[in-house]
Order: structure tokens, then C-alpha cells, then sequence
């Protein structure tokens, strides 16, 4: 999962769709016909910079494969705000056919009444889709009662970048594998005076470094298998002493330069492309950033884990594909003709190398390595395999919290506060577990009646 | 009447008593002396209501819906999608009140706002004083001062955000090379000040503009007499121009208000996002990441409802407390 902090591109956007407008426009003066019947299928998107770029080659590529309907991708800001915007838009009736969601948006998603089921929409359009052919890590997060609730589009999760041109100077061959390791090695990194900056704080850290460090360590997140089984869970990640440590141990490096923090005006994964900081621990989708813009000898490997502890698989993240009520058949149609695309071995295939995000179904998985693809770039496969480690038990399956995006934006308050060393991380933690809990009660109440 | 005799009597007109009279009822009584300015009124009620109907229709359409549909959100918690709805009361409210956080947000958005207003027009009075002793280039003098009034506030924010980002902004390097620590994403002070300057800089030419408008308007002949009697600029200034600008800086007092609380949104998603630690979250920006980000609508319907409340007993105060030492009558 990547946020989108910077500002949109509105203006140049603006100029394409005028200009494909345009030349659409001028194409369709001789078979005016056979355009017009082209039904519109609105799709909105959270993804922009170079992910957005490749959306867009996406939607070219589907309404050129097919002469029945053109998908219209939107690009209404990061997940939140396209989520705000969809959810203006369905009160007033004109939500679009098709919505990327987070995978935070999970339950408000699941218990909108505002969805159709991608699995229903599928059959009713004639599709046949073999659910089964999706790898379990990424299945296993969006199923409902056997058959997953959207289609996961765009699927991640963290993994350890690192500039190996700063790793050999500083007389490394690669990052260690457990935080202890990595702890002494940043710190040479910075003692040696090879970078100033050992480290880049992402902005989604609160997903990297604190629930998949729980996921990873088996840690439980929230009761009830983090929610799985039912509403009535509580935020217990303050009662784990090593997720403690965890932010004791950023709040350390916070203090002593080794972490930083971007700030705004600047994305922290610049910071890391630019050259200025040595490693950076981010979505497997920044290969689509890093790879475009990296000037260096650059690598990724695993996420560290504690000395003596054997690691389990990390959780997903990224957005999903739902379908919204309330339109026509027609639309439906158009709607599972894409999600039928989307879903084709070849446009996984393809997306994944282009974006850097994990192939969602064992077929594309299997293409791409028995093309050699991950031979010649090891890094691509980083995110599947640590996805897949180990059996995942009920703290490393992932998360379904109601609102669970409030909650995040109050532990990333809570830990601001570390920060500025106005709370010890402790503090933090439990401050961040209370107000969450008041939350998910908030939301067990309004969703109890289902 | 024995007073109008009174006051005829010391007059010495009894030709114009009922001049005489108005004089000193005006005298006695304060409430009458901006008696010019409020009694004008239209003799036929039509006309108004013909000319006030534009303005009563956008503030029905921009206020009053609005304002109804928050004052009906703020008692319910209310999924998203608008499926579900339960009826709690006063507990959005309640909720709001005991948390910590909410304090901590009231508290900035009330100095925040008082700062930046002072300062804003402190310096406003400031420059527009000094525009008359700008002899050459007034031209280019006013139009770097009103250059930011042009500035998109996002753009903006993002210019100050990164001028003065402790990685990479130069005026960030420039201010710790001086030995002086300087980090808005871990210093709440910092960024706090960050916000505060960057408001001001939007939002001095607004000011700007209008002092320098109301300081044409004080009467030459004053200020020559003052001159004559050998008054110094800063005196004239003082002792003259300010007074008779007054009513214009009491306006400017509570457009900057109503700015600092809803306008200098758009700086602080840009500048801070309201962090660190909510240092720099103000009541309008909460309302947005409450209703917006994280769509909590019954929550930042409760918010909006007391940022109502503030806005209007801020102004209520202001009137009573500033209008009192304002003289409309040049």
C-alpha cells in the first residue's frame, strides 16, 4: 500500500482527457455509430506518479482489446479521499460502477449494503472465474464465507529497500536479517559518515513497521483473530512487549538521526531514490518508483525479524476492486467484461511487472517464473514468498477492524507523539489502543443489528 | 425641557435649538452618535427585499441547509454510506468534550487565530504606513506585498513545507547553520510557528489593501496641520491617522478571525497535516480529517456545530467589545 501525499496532477490530467476527448471526438465523426454504442463503465482510483501512468495504459489497453465498452479510470486523489468522494457520490446517486478500495476499507466496504458481490456479479454476467487460482495469502484476506467479497487488484506488502553502494562502502554485503543486525549496521552506516540519513521513514509506516511487525512475530493485533471472528474485538498491540520495542527501538534511531522523517513538501521515497538515505522499508510497489528513479546500485530483501525468532508470513495491503449497486445492467456487463481482463493471467503478468505488485493468481505466478522473470529479478519476488512463509496463524492472516482507517490515523497521531518526545512509546501504544477500541465500539454498535 | 433651555442657554442660539438640541441629546446619549451611518433607511420595503433576496438565497443554499443537515448530524452516529443511522443524543458532543485531544485542538485554534490576526494586521499598518515614504518603485513595492493575495494557499503551503523541510529546505539549513534547531515534523513549536507565518504571509495584502485605501482617506488638511505644529511622521501616525482608520482595522479584525478559524485550511494540509501530534490540528481541520478522511460524520458534524458556536460568539464579542472605540465619523 502506498499513500499518495503529494499533490495531483489535476491540471495535466485535465489536458489528456481533453485531448483524448478530442481525438476520440475526431475518430468517431465517420462511425459515429459504432462509438456511441459503447457503454461507459466509471471506474475511480486511488493511483497516481508512475502507478497511475500504467492504470491508464491499462484502461487503453481493455477498451482496445473489446468495441462494447470503454472503461472511464478517474483518478480521485489517494485512498481516502477517493473513498470520501465515492461515498459523496453514493449518496447522491452517482457513484461510479467500479471503486478501488484500500484493504483498510475492508469492512466499511463489506458492510456498505452499498456493494455487489464480485463473485455474484461474475456469475450473473456469465464469467467464469476460478476463485481458487488465487494465492492464499491474497485470498485468504478478501474471502468472505468462502469466496472473496472483491477482486484484489493491486496487492502488496513491505519489504526492506536498500542502497547496496552505501551497504559495500560501509563494509556490508547486504542488510542482516534481524532488527539486531540491521541496528548495528545503520548505525555504521551513519558513524562512518556514508550517509547522513540511514533510514527513511515511510509514511505508511504504522503498515510496515508496526502491523506487520505484529503479523510477522505473531503478535496479536486485536482479539478475536484481529478481528476475523467478529466485531466485538479489542486492540491489544499495546500488551505486546516486543511491538513495544518496536517503536522503542524507531523512537531510538528517530533520536539519534538515524531515522527520518520526510516531512511534507517531500516524499520519503525520494529520499531514498534521491540517494540521501540508505535504506527504506516500503510497499514491493515502489519498484515501480525506485526502478524508474534510482541512480544507484539498488536492492531489497526481507524484513528483518528479531534475534532467536522465526519469522512468519507479513499481511497484504493495497486496494481491491468493488462493484457498486445501483447501476445498469449494461454497466454490470461492462464492469465484469474488465474485472475479467484484470483478472487474465496475462494482465496480471503484465501489471506486476509493471508496478512491481505481487501477481495475485498462482497461473500469473507460475508464468512468470517459468519465463525465468524472477531470476533476472530477484527483488520481484521478495513480497510473494514473504506472503506466503510458514502457515499463517490468527495474528498474521491480516486485519479486519471496523473504521480500522480511523484507528490507523490515531496511532500515527499516538506515535507523532513519540516523536517529539511528548510521550514515551508505552504511552503511545496504550493511548493509541484506547481510542481505537473506542472506535471499533462505536462501529460495533451502529453494524450489531446485521 | 429644561434641558434644551440649558443648552440653548450656553449656545447662545436660540435661533437653531432643535440643532442645539440633537447636539446634546447626541452628547448624552453615545448610542445616537453613529446616528448618520444606521437610521438610513428605504421608504418602500419592496426594493429592499428585492435587493436583499440575492444574498438571503445563497446564504439559505451555503448556511442554512448546511447548517440544518450538520445540526441534524451531530446527534447520530451514521455509517457512510447512509444505511444506518442510530439517534444518540448529545454523546458526539460529550465524546468531544472529554477528550483531551479535542481540548488540545480548541486551545491552538483560539491562539492561533488571535496571533495571526494581530500580526497580520500589525504589519498590514506597518507596510501601509510605510508605502507613502516609498519614493521610487512603489509600484513594485506594492506589488510584491500583494503578490501572495495571487498564490493558490495549497501551493503555497507546499512552498513553505518544503523551503523550510529539515532535509532538503534551504531555509531549514539556513536556520539550523545558524545554530538554532529547527524540525516542524518532531518540534511542535516549530511547525506551529511554520503555520503561523506562512498564514500571515497569505494574508497581509488583504490587509494591505485596505489600510492603505483607508490611509488615502484621512483628510490631507489634518495631517498638513499636524505637519505645521511639527508633528513627526510616527506621531501623525499615531495621533491622527490611526484613529480615523479604525473602523477599517475593527473590519479587518474580524475578516482575519473568520480567516485564521476556516480559511488557513488549505496552509495546514499543505504546511503540517495538522501534525505533529495534532500541534497544529485545528477546529476546521479536524472537522475535514474527522468527516472527510476518516468519515466519522457524526463526530465532525458535532464539531462544526461548536466551530458555528465559536465563530458567531467571536464576532458577538468582537462587536461589543472593539465597536465601542471604533469612530465611524470622519
Amino acid at each position: 500500500m502506498t499513500i499518495d501525499f503529494g499533490i495531483r496532477n489535476a491540471p495535466r490530467k485535465f489536458a489528456k482527457t481533453l485531448a483524448a476527448g478530442i481525438a476520440l471526438g475526431m475518430l468517431a465523426l465517420p462511425g459515429a455509430a459504432a462509438a456511441q454504442e459503447r457503454v461507459k463503465v466509471e471506474w475511480w482510483h486511488a493511483l497516481g506518479g508512475r502507478l497511475g501512468e500504467v492504470v491508464e495504459k491499462l484502461v487503453t489497453d481493455f477498451n482496445g482489446s473489446q468495441d462494447q465498452y470503454e472503461v472511464v479510470a478517474v483518478h480521485k486523489g489517494n485512498y481516502e479521499e477517493n473513498m470520501a468522494a465515492m461515498v459523496a457520490a453514493y449518496r447522491v446517486g452517482q457513484q461510479p460502477t467500479i471503486i478501488q478500495a484500500a484493504e483498510r476499507g475492508f469492512m466499511t466496504m463489506l458492510n456498505s449494503g452499498a456493494v455487489v458481490p464480485v463473485p455474484t456479479l461474475m456469475e450473473e454476467q456469465g464469467h467464469d472465474v476460478d476463485w481458487n487460482d488465487f494465492i492464499a495469502p491474497v485470498s485468504g484476506f478478501f474471502l468472505v464465507d468462502g469466496v472473496p467479497a472483491a477482486l484484489p487488484f493491486n496487492s502488496s506488502t513491505p519489504i526492506f529497500w536498500y542502497n547496496r553502494d552505501m551497504f559495500k562502502e560501509a563494509g556490508f554485503d547486504a542488510p542482516g536479517e534481524t532488527w539486531q543486525e540491521v541496528e548495528k549496521q545503520l548505525y555504521a552506516i551513519k558513524e562512518q559518515g556514508v550517509s547522513q540519513c540511514s533510514m527513511a521513514l515511510a509514511n505508511d509506516f504504522f503498515w510496515s513497521l508496526i502491523e506487520n511487525y505484529a503479523a510477522l512475530h505473531d503478535q496479536p493485533y486485536g482479539t478475536l483473530a484481529n478481528g476475523f471472528d467478529g466485531l466485538g474485538t479489542e486492540f491489544v498491540f499495546n500488551k505486546s512487549p516486543l511491538v513495544v520495542g518496536q517503536l522503542e527501538r524507531l523512537s531510538k534511531w528517530m533520536d539519534d538521526d538515524v531515522l527520518q522523517i520526510a516531512g511534507q513538501g517531500l516524499s520519503p521515497e525520494q529520499l531514498f531514490t534521491s540517494g540521501t538515505c540508505a535504506t527504506y522499508v516500503a510497499s514491493t510497489a515502489a519498484h515501480a518508483g525506485i526502478g524508474s528513479g534510482a541512480q544507484f546500485d539498488w536492492s531489497a530483501t526481507f524484513l528483518p525479524h528479531e534475534e532467536g525468532v522465526e519469522p512468519k508470513n507479513s499481511t497484504i495491503g493495497g486496494g481491491a476492486l468493488w462493484v457498486l449497486q445501483g447501476k445498469s445492467d449494461e454497466e454490470y456487463a461492462g464492469a465484469a467484461a474488465f474485472i475479467d481482463f484484470v483478472a487474465s493471467p496475462e494482465t496480471q503478468v503484465w501489471w506486476s511487472k509493471q508496478t512491481g505488485y505481487v501477481p495475485v493468481t498462482t497461473t500469473a505466478y507460475d508464468a512468470l517464473k517459468s519465463e525465468g522473470y524472477f531470476k533476472e529479478n530477484p527483488t520481484r519476488e521478495i513480497a510473494i514468498l514473504q506472503l506466503s512463509r510458514g502457515e499463517p496463524t490468527e495474528n498474521s492472516r491480516g486485519f479486519r477492524f471496523g473504521n480500522h482507517n480511523q484507528s490507523m490515523q490515531l496511532l500515527v497521531e499516538e506515535i507523532q507523539g513519540v516523536w517529539t518526545g511528548q510521550k514515551t512509546p508505552q504511552e503511545a501504544l496504550d493511548n493509541a489502543a484506547r481510542r481505537g477500541n473506542e472506535i471499533l465500539r462505536q462501529y460495533e454498535r451502529l453494524h450489531a443489528s446485521q | 425641557m429644561p434641558r434644551s433651555n440649558a443648552t440653548a442657554g450656553i449656545g447662545g442660539a436660540d435661533t437653531r435649538p432643535p440643532l442645539a438640541i440633537g447636539i446634546a441629546l447626541s452628547r448624552l446619549l453615545p448610542k445616537t452618535s453613529e446616528a448618520g451611518l444606521k437610521t438610513a433607511h428605504f421608504s418602500k420595503p419592496g426594493l429592499a427585499a428585492a435587493l436583499l433576496a440575492p444574498q438571503l438565497l445563497i446564504l439559505l443554499f451555503f448556511f442554512f441547509i448546511p447548517s440544518y443537515k450538520a445540526l441534524s448530524l451531530a446527534f447520530v452516529q451514521v455509517d457512510p454510506f447512509g444505511a444506518r443511522e442510530i439517534f444518540v443524543g448529545f454523546a458526539n458532543f460529550a465524546q468531544l468534550l472529554g477528550s483531551p485531544d479535542y481540548r488540545q485542538s480548541v486551545f491552538f485554534t483560539l491562539w492561533f487565530t488571535v496571533i495571526q490576526a494581530v500580526v497580520t494586521i500589525a504589519l498590514a499598518l506597518l507596510f501601509a504606513f510605510a508605502t507613502d515614504f516609498v519614493i521610487r518603485g512603489r509600484g513594485l513595492y506594492k506589488s510584491v506585498i500583494l503578490m501572495p493575495y495571487a498564490i493558490a494557499p495549497v501551493i503555497s503551503g507546499v512552498l513553505w513545507a518544503f523551503l523550510f523541510n529539515p532535509a532538503v529546505g534551504p531555509l531549514a539549513q539556513f536556520i539550523q547553520s545558524l545554530g538554532i534547531p529547527w524540525d516542524p515534523n518532531r518540534r511542535p513549536f516549530d511547525a506551529q510557528l511554520l503555520v503561523i507565518v506562512a498564514s500571515v504571509w497569505k494574508h497581509i495584502c488583504y490587509d494591505y489593501i485596505f489600510l492603505v485605501a483607508a490611509l488615502l482617506a484621512v483628510p490631507q488638511s489634518l495631517l498638513e496641520a499636524a505637519k505645521l505644529d511639527g508633528a513627526r511622521p510616527v506621531r501623525r501616525f499615531f495621533t491622527i491617522s490611526l484613529p480615523l482608520v479604525t473602523p477599517t482595522i475593527f473590519f479587518l479584525m474580524v475578516m482575519n478571525v473568520v480567516y485564521g478559524l476556516f480559511e488557513t485550511f488549505g496552509i495546514i494540509d499543505a504546511v503540517t497535516r495538522g501534525g505533529p501530534a495534532g500541534a497544529t490540528n485545528t477546529l476546521v481541520y479536524k472537522v475535514y480529517q474527522d468527516g472527510f478522511v476518516q468519515l466519522n460524520l457524526g463526530s465532525s458534524a458535532a464539531q462544526s456545530v461548536i466551530l458555528m458556536i465559536i465563530a458567531i460568539l467571536f464576532t458577538v464579542l468582537q462587536f461589543r467589545a472593539l465597536e465601542r472605540r471604533v469612530n465611524y465619523q470622519v
